[in-house]
C-alpha cells in the first residue's frame, strides 16, 4: 500500500547543497504548468518527515553536508535519492574545489542520477518517471 | 578632464606625495597606491571630501611578506576609485566599519580567505567558510593546497 | 510588557521550502516583533575565486558564468569586460548589441521568476504559477539564440560565441510583446489589488539614509529612492546607445521593491526592441591572445539583483593572478536586518524575498545554536502561521495598517 502510494504519488524535498540554483529552478519549473509535474501526483512538500523522495541539486559545499546527512536521517523509509544535475552527479564545473565534496553520493546513497546543466524541466520529468518505472517494476 | 582625471589632481594636489602613484585609467577608474602609514588619510578625503560613498568590495592579494588590499569605492555617476595598499602578514589593518557598517562583511572574507588581521572588526559569524574548517588554513594564499581527499573533514 | 516576554530564538534554516537556497537566520522574537537578527551565510561557498587561478581564462568563462543559475550572463558578461580591458582589446560592436540583448533577456527572466517566488512567499500561488508560465516564453526564446534555457556559453573573450539571425528577429519581437501585455496585467494587478498592496506595504522599511549607508544596490536600492543604476551611470557592452529609464521610487518597501521591477520590466521590452532595430553588422568577436598581459581592472554590470563587480589581475600568463567577485546580493544582505528589525516574523520571507536573494552569488565558495528553553518552528510552519496571522487580521482593515501596537 505504502508502496502504491509512492509510485502513484511521490511527494518530493527539494534540498539545494550549494548549486548555482539553475537546476533549483528547474525542478520548481517542471511543477508550473508548461511542463505540470503535479500530473503525475508529484508534489513539492516543505518537511523531510512527509517525503519519498529527495531531488538534490548542487555539488555538496562543507557547510552544508552535515545538515544534507541530517535531512536525509529525518525521511522516513522506504527512501530514495534523485541527483539532479551535474554538479549533484558529479561536482560538474565545481569538481575538485576547495570547499565541495563533489557529488550528493560523496555523502549519502543515491537511487537516480539526471545530468544536465542546468538538468531541463523535461530531463527532470523523464528521470522521475524512469524512476518511478524501476519502483513498480519492483526495482 | 575626465571625472577620474579631475579625481587624479585633486589627490595629488591634497597628497603630493602620492606623484605618481595614482592614474586614471579610464574616464570612469582612479587607480591609488598608498602606504599603510597613508592610507586612513587618502582614503577619508575620498570618502568625505570626494563623496565616493559607496564602498563596492576589498580585494585580497597574497604578495608574498604582505597582504595586498585594495579597496574599491564608487560615488554617484559611476566613477570608480580602487585604493591600493600592503600590510606585512601577521601585522593589523584597521577596520573601515565605522565609515562603511555594511562594509564587514568584506572584511570578514579577508580574515577568513587570506588570514588577514583586521583591528576593530566587530563580532560576527565567520564568512564564507563552515564551521568546521581547519584553524589556519587560508585558501586564497598561493601556497595553499587542499590535503588529501578527505584529510580536510573535522 | 515587552520587557517581560520571553525572548524566542527561531532558527531558520538552511534547509526550507520557502527559499531555494541555503542560509540561515537567527532570529530573537519578542512575541511576534523581530529584534534581532543574525545571518549566518556560506552555505553556497564553493571555492570559486581559487578555482579561477587554477584554470584558463577560457575556462573560467564557463566556470563563472556558472557562480549563479539564475544571472550566469551577468557574471559572465562582468569576468570577460575585465579581462578585455586588460587585453586592451575593443569589442565589436555587433557583440556587445549580443551580449546586452541577452543580459536584457535574462533581466526578464530574473525578475519574472523573482514576481512568482514573492508570490508564493506571500500565500499567493496563483501568481506564481501565472508568471512562470509566461517566463517560460522567455526561456524557449534564450534556448533558440543560445543553446540553453540558463548558462548560455554565449561569451568569449573578445566578443560572443553565437550570432542573431534575421530569422530570429521576429521570435524576439513576438517574445516581448507577449510578455509586455503580461507584465501591464501585472502592474495593473499590483496597483489595483487591494490585498496585495495591503500585504506588501509598509515592510521591509529601509530608509534612503539606511540604504546609502549599508550599500544596497539594485531594485532593492532604487526602492529607497537610491538614484543608481550601472547601465547608466558607468555604461558597458551597448547601454551607451540606448535610451531608457532608471526606475525609481519611494515607498521604501517591500511594494516599493515589486514596482521598481516591474517599471524594470517595460523599460527592458523597450531597450530589447531598440537593440534588436539598431544593431550594427559586423564581427562577433575579436582575436584574443591566450596569455593575458599583466595587468588589472575593475568591471562593474548591472545584474537583474544590482551592481556586480569583478576584479581580474593578470600576470602575462594564461590563468589569471586573482579573481575577486562581489555580487549584488552580498551588498544587500547587510541591508536585511535592519529591514526585518521591529517588523513581524510572519513578514519575513517577503522581506527576505524582496530582496530578491541570490545566495549562490553571494558565497561562491549557516549554524544554529538553540537555547533549551526555545521553541523551534519548521519554515512550513512559519510560513503557515503568516498566512494564518493575516488572514485572522483581513477582516478588519484598520488592524493592518497599526503595526506600533501591542496586538501581537
Amino acid at each position: 500500500m505504502v508502496r502504491w502510494g509512492q509510485r502513484k504519488s511521490p511527494w518530493i524535498l527539494h534540498f539545494n547543497t550549494g548549486a548555482c540554483n539553475a537546476c533549483d529552478i528547474e525542478i520548481i519549473a517542471a511543477l508550473t504548468p508548461r511542463f505540470d509535474l503535479e500530473r503525475f501526483g508529484v508534489l513539492l512538500k516543505g518537511t523531510p518527515r512527509h517525503c519519498d523522495i529527495m531531488a538534490c541539486s548542487g555539488p555538496v559545499t562543507r557547510q552544508i553536508e552535515s545538515r544534507l546527512v541530517r535531512i536525509y536521517e529525518q525521511v522516513p523509509e522506504p527512501k530514495l535519492v534523485v541527483a539532479v544535475g551535474s554538479c549533484a552527479t558529479s561536482g560538474g564545473v565545481f569538481r575538485g574545489l576547495y570547499n565541495v565534496k563533489s557529488g550528493i553520493d560523496q555523502v549519502i546513497p543515491v537511487a537516480a542520477y539526471i545530468p544536465g546543466c542546468p538538468a531541463s524541466p523535461q530531463a527532470i520529468i523523464d528521470g522521475f518517471a524512469k524512476l518511478l518505472k524501476t519502483l513498480e517494476e519492483g526495482r | 578632464m575626465s571625472g577620474a582625471e579631475a579625481v587624479v589632481a585633486k589627490l595629488v594636489a591634497k597628497f603630493p606625495s602620492l606623484t605618481g602613484r595614482v592614474n586614471a585609467q579610464r574616464a570612469t577608474r582612479v587607480w591609488v597606491e598608498v602606504d599603510r602609514q597613508a592610507f586612513a588619510g587618502v582614503f577619508h578625503f575620498l570618502v568625505k571630501d570626494l563623496e565616493f560613498s559607496n564602498l563596492c568590495m576589498i580585494t585580497g592579494l597574497d604578495e608574498g611578506a604582505d597582504l595586498g588590499f585594495i579597496y574599491h569605492l564608487a560615488r554617484n555617476g559611476g566613477l570608480m576609485a580602487n585604493v591600493k595598499t600592503r600590510c606585512p602578514k601577521g601585522e593589523s589593518m584597521q577596520t573601515i566599519t565605522p565609515t562603511f557598517p555594511g562594509g564587514g562583511i568584506y572584511e570578514r572574507e579577508l580574515t577568513d580567505l587570506f588570514g588577514a588581521r583586521i583591528a576593530g572588526l566587530p563580532e560576527g559569524r565567520r564568512y564564507p567558510l563552515p564551521d568546521n574548517w581547519p584553524k589556519g588554513e587560508h585558501p586564497l594564499l598561493k601556497d595553499w593546497k587542499p590535503r588529501e581527499k578527505g584529510a580536510q573533514d573535522a | 510588557m515587552p520587557d517581560k516576554e520571553r525572548i524566542v530564538r527561531v532558527p531558520i534554516g538552511p534547509q526550507h521550502p520557502a527559499l531555494k537556497e541555503p542560509e540561515s537566520f537567527m532570529v530573537d522574537l519578542q512575541g511576534e516583533k523581530i529584534s534581532a537578527v543574525t545571518l549566518r551565510l556560506g552555505y553556497n561557498h564553493r571555492g570559486i575565486e581559487k578555482g579561477c587561478e587554477e584554470r584558463t581564462y577560457v575556462q573560467d568563462v564557463y566556470l563563472v558564468e556558472r557562480v549563479c543559475g539564475i544571472c550566469s550572463q551577468s557574471h559572465s558578461t562582468a569576468f570577460v569586460q575585465a579581462v578585455e580591458e586588460i587585453a586592451g582589446l575593443e569589442l565589436p560592436r555587433r557583440a556587445a548589441y549580443i551580449r546586452t540583448l541577452i543580459a536584457e533577456l535574462e533581466r526578464v527572466h530574473s525578475h519574472l521568476l523573482w514576481l512568482g517566488v514573492a508570490g508564493h512567499e506571500i500565500g499567493f500561488d496563483t501568481l506564481l504559477m501565472y508568471t512562470w508560465r509566461d517566463r517560460e516564453l522567455v526561456m524557449d526564446l534564450l534556448a533558440e539564440l543560445t543553446g540553453n534555457r540558463v548558462h548560455y556559453g554565449l561569451n568569449t573573450v573578445g566578443g560572443v560565441r553565437r550570432d542573431i539571425s534575421p530569422e530570429q528577429i521576429p521570435s524576439i519581437l513576438k517574445v516581448v510583446d507577449a510578455l509586455e501585455e503580461r507584465t501591464k496585467y501585472y502592474i495593473e494587478l499590483a496597483m489595483t489589488e487591494e490585498t496585495l498592496a495591503q500585504r506588501l506595504s509598509g515592510i521591509g522599511k529601509l530608509s534612503k539614509e539606511d540604504a546609502v549607508l549599508l550599500g544596497a544596490v539594485g531594485p532593492t536600492a532604487r526602492a529607497s529612492g537610491v538614484d543608481r543604476d550601472t547601465r547608466r551611470d558607468d555604461p558597458y557592452a551597448a547601454y551607451g546607445e540606448l535610451q531608457f529609464q532608471v526606475v525609481t521610487d519611494d515607498r521604501c518597501d517591500v511594494f516599493g521593491r515589486t514596482v521598481v521591477r516591474l517599471g524594470e520590466l517595460m523599460q527592458t521590452y523597450s531597450m530589447i526592441r531598440q537593440l534588436v532595430k539598431q544593431m550594427p553588422d559586423g564581427p562577433i568577436t575579436v582575436k584574443a591572445p591566450l596569455r593575458i598581459p599583466a595587468g588589472e581592472a575593475v568591471s562593474r554590470y548591472e545584474a537583474p539583483r544590482g551592481e556586480d563587480v569583478h576584479y581580474v589581475k593578470a600576470n602575462g600568463t594564461d590563468k589569471p593572478e586573482r579573481v575577486k567577485i562581489r555580487a549584488p546580493t552580498l551588498a544587500n544582505t547587510q541591508s536585511v536586518a535592519k529591514m526585518l528589525e521591529d517588523g513581524y516574523l510572519a513578514d519575513l520571507p517577503i522581506v527576505v524575498a524582496a530582496i530578491d536573494p541570490c545566495f549562490s552569488c553571494t558565497d561562491r565558495m549557516i549554524a544554529v545554536k538553540t537555547p533549551e528553553d526555545a521553541r523551534t518552528m519548521g519554515w512550513e510552519e512559519l510560513v503557515q502561521y503568516g498566512v494564518r496571522w493575516y488572514r485572522e487580521r483581513s477582516v478588519d482593515v484598520s488592524k493592518i495598517k497599526m503595526r506600533g501596537d501591542s496586538a501581537a
